[in-house]
């Protein structure tokens, strides 16, 4: 079986512009959300949400493709394939919103001309995004759109290593979108599931979410010389407790995770940390804690990202993946200071200093909507 | 690597007239049950996955491969409607349902299957991109059962949905379902995968179609987005023979499902072949070739 390199990486969220700025950021303390005022048909809604850094929330369609091409450029950039393998790569997209923002925008324009206005007007299609992008950077190879809530973009990872490995593609860029729009931030609003405060997974204190607007990218190869960090592999499962909670007891969690670990040929014993994915929610904070807590009988440390960057959603899996690899890269497990520091009444703490993290085996899970759940393993060992 | 074996087959295909037939039956025959608080998008995966679930009476650990050529339009628009054009916020449901994979869980709950589960979009290659990921799961062995398919839904009134799939006035527009069910056994099964290829563009197609020992016998379909004249020259160079699958269906987007059932179904495909070659706008093809024992 062969192995399965990053060889570029990008990375845009509310921390900064760049992946070290993004790395950077995770130095100081978790910032809460501004809000932002969202007008629909006469009513104003003020809702937390963190957006992308230096990318003021001014027209949307081009500040959606600039956004999404820059970080791509960034990742392609890196991974320094020539035009020719460039031309045979294949695209895996993950998001939740899609081209939402955009026709939100589209919608809401036309509404002002005629109240008959067509939502979704043109051939809009979950796959326009990832056209668009393949067009925009000359890729060829098949291109996937994966739409699993927030595990599409962990999914599209698992997905292109899995073709990587089995010879059936050279090289894969994967992309994680996840921007501002009405629907999800209402979506969610109406669910209660928001705080105006920063997020604080697994903590007594916890209280909602803050959504987060992301872009990642990051080209995958099965060429050594051209990476550092491997995809060892990964799985996903359907839990069929709830369309909008992982079964609490954790039983579906461990079950992903157990399969993840198979898949990369890998034991529970060697894992050196895990990103949890701590969406910071009653019920899903205590399904992860009770799957976490099942398999191990000494927990490794824990970390949570979602503090700095909000819940990036179909962004996520990627977003964090790439966050979390290029702190550990320049020595330190990431840190959520103040929160989780105790054990709390899930019984795990979250990793409160940056602690100096030699390299090992790596565990990131994420937990979505209809039921998805998905586990990835990484390493940074030679 | 394994082998890969086709165990089964659902499918639906209807031309949509208004008002919209009712599926909740249709729904209830192919799963067992009445479900309930489900949209169209999601009626027609657990029909067409249903029926291919009873053809080849799969397990709890069967995974769901659910493809699309746009998404679920039908929960995307009814959202948007409601949000800028009424001015109300989205329901919880409905939101939650505005995730594509919503249709993934209501299968795995009504089907009892707790296996892998992915939603993939692809314009063109909606039934050839999720083929591709279920085949690579059971090559690999990563999975014992795949359930494989795409939807098409309408949303009413028909003459906005002809707009939005940029078709004539009185363009007639169905709906439809294609499932199959994959296996790496293949004992009791009704085909076998031969390959499922992507090429960059159809130079690529044709080097690849020289390799590959195509029998005279074996039966070539086209994709509902390759050119008249493309397909021509392409059976013309195989010396192989036209299966028809298309020749009665109005547009829809996702037909390459269609095929493969046809196929499987029809009694004269007995020990024979079909190669389904489709293309899109960008020239990229994409080939399926199954068999029958």
């Amino acid at each position: 079986m062969s192995d399965v390199f990053i060889s570029g990486a990008g990375l845009h969220t509310t921390l900064g512009r760049g992946l070290g700025a993004n790395i950077a950021a995770l130095d100081r303390a978790p910032i809460p959300p501004q809000l932002h005022a969202i007008e629909v048909a006469g009513n104003e809604h003020a809702l937390p949400y963190y957006l992308l850094a230096d990318a003021p929330l001014a027209n949307v369609e081009q500040r959606f493709y600039d956004a999404i091409d820059a970080v791509i450029d960034d990742a392609l950039t890196q991974s320094r394939l020539t035009p020719a393998e460039r031309h045979a790569t294949a695209l895996f997209m993950g998001s939740s919103c899609g081209e939402m923002p955009v026709l939100e925008a589209e919608y809401r324009r036309d509404l002002q001309a005629s109240r008959d206005a067509l939502a979704m007007a043109g051939t809009s299609s979950l796959g326009n995004l990832a056209t668009r992008i393949r067009k925009r950077f000359a890729l060829q190879g098949p291109d996937y759109s994966f739409y699993t809530a927030c595990t599409a973009s962990a999914n599209a990872t698992a997905y292109a290593a899995s073709m990587l490995r089995a010879g059936r593609i050279r090289h894969a860029v994967v992309v994680g979108v996840e921007i501002f729009n009405a629907v999800t931030a209402l979506g969610f609003s109406g669910l209660q599931l928001l705080t105006r405060d920063v997020m604080r997974p697994f903590d007594k204190r916890r209280a909602g979410l803050v959504p987060g607007e992301a872009i990642a990218a990051i080209v995958l190869t099965g060429e050594p010389h051209r990476g550092g960090w491997r995809i060892l592999g990964g799985a996903n499962l359907c839990d069929t407790h709830s369309i909008s909670a992982t079964n609490p007891d954790g039983s579906a969690i461990a079950a992903v995770v157990r399969q993840a670990l198979a898949a990369s040929g890998t034991t529970l014993d060697a894992i050196a940390a895990i990103k949890m994915h701590g969406t910071a929610s009653l019920l899903n904070d205590e399904a992860e804690s009770a799957g976490v807590r099942s398999l191990f009988a000494t927990l490794p440390p824990l970390c949570a990202l979602k503090p700095y960057l909000g819940h990036t959603f179909g962004a996520c899996g990627l977003a964090e993946l790439a966050l979390f690899c290029g702190r550990i890269s320049r020595g330190a497990l990431p840190a959520s200071p103040g929160i989780c520091a105790d054990d709390s009444d899930l019984k795990i703490t979250l990793n409160q200093a940056p602690r100096a993290q030699s390299p090992g085996h790596f565990m990131l899970n994420y937990f979505g909507f209809g039921g998805s759940n998905t586990s990835l393993i990484i390493s940074n060992k030679p | 690597m394994s082998d890969i074996y086709i165990h089964g087959a659902g499918d639906y295909y209807a031309p949509y007239n208004e008002p919209a037939a009712d599926l909740k039956q249709l729904v209830a025959e192919a799963v067992g049950q009445p479900v309930r608080r489900i949209g169209r998008f999601i009626q027609l995966a657990l029909i067409g996955a249903g029926r291919c679930a009873q053809a080849a009476a799969i397990g709890t650990n069967s995974a769901v491969y659910f493809g699309s050529g746009r998404g679920d339009t039908e929960i995307s628009i009814e959202v948007m409607q409601t949000l800028f054009r009424d001015g109300h916020a989205p329901k919880p449901l409905s939101f939650i349902n505005t995730v594509s994979n919503a249709a993934c869980f209501y299968i795995a709950q009504t089907l009892k299957l707790s296996g892998r589960s992915s939603f993939v979009c692809n314009r063109y290659f909606a039934f050839e991109s999720v083929l591709q990921l279920a085949a690579l799961d059971v090559s690999t062995n990563a999975v014992a059962t795949a359930l494989v398919g795409t939807v098409d839904v309408v949303v009413p009134p028909l003459k906005d949905y002809r707009v939005r799939l940029e078709l004539p006035a009185d363009a007639p527009i169905a709906e439809a379902s294609h499932w199959l069910c994959l296996r790496s056994t293949s004992e009791g099964a009704q085909g076998r995968l031969l390959a499922v290829e992507n090429f960059a563009n159809r130079d690529a197609l044709l080097g690849w179609l020289e390799r590959q020992a195509i029998d005279k016998t074996c039966l070539l379909s086209a994709g509902q987005f390759l050119a008249t004249d493309e397909f021509a020259a392409l059976v013309g160079n195989l010396g192989t023979e036209h299966f028809l699958y298309r020749s009665n269906r109005v547009y829809y987007d996702s037909q390459s499902g269609a095929a493969m059932g046809e196929f499987l179904r029809d009694p004269a495909s007995r020990g024979r072949q079909l190669l389904h070659i489709n293309r899109d706008p960008s020239g990229r093809h994409a080939v399926m070739w199954i068999a029958r024992p």
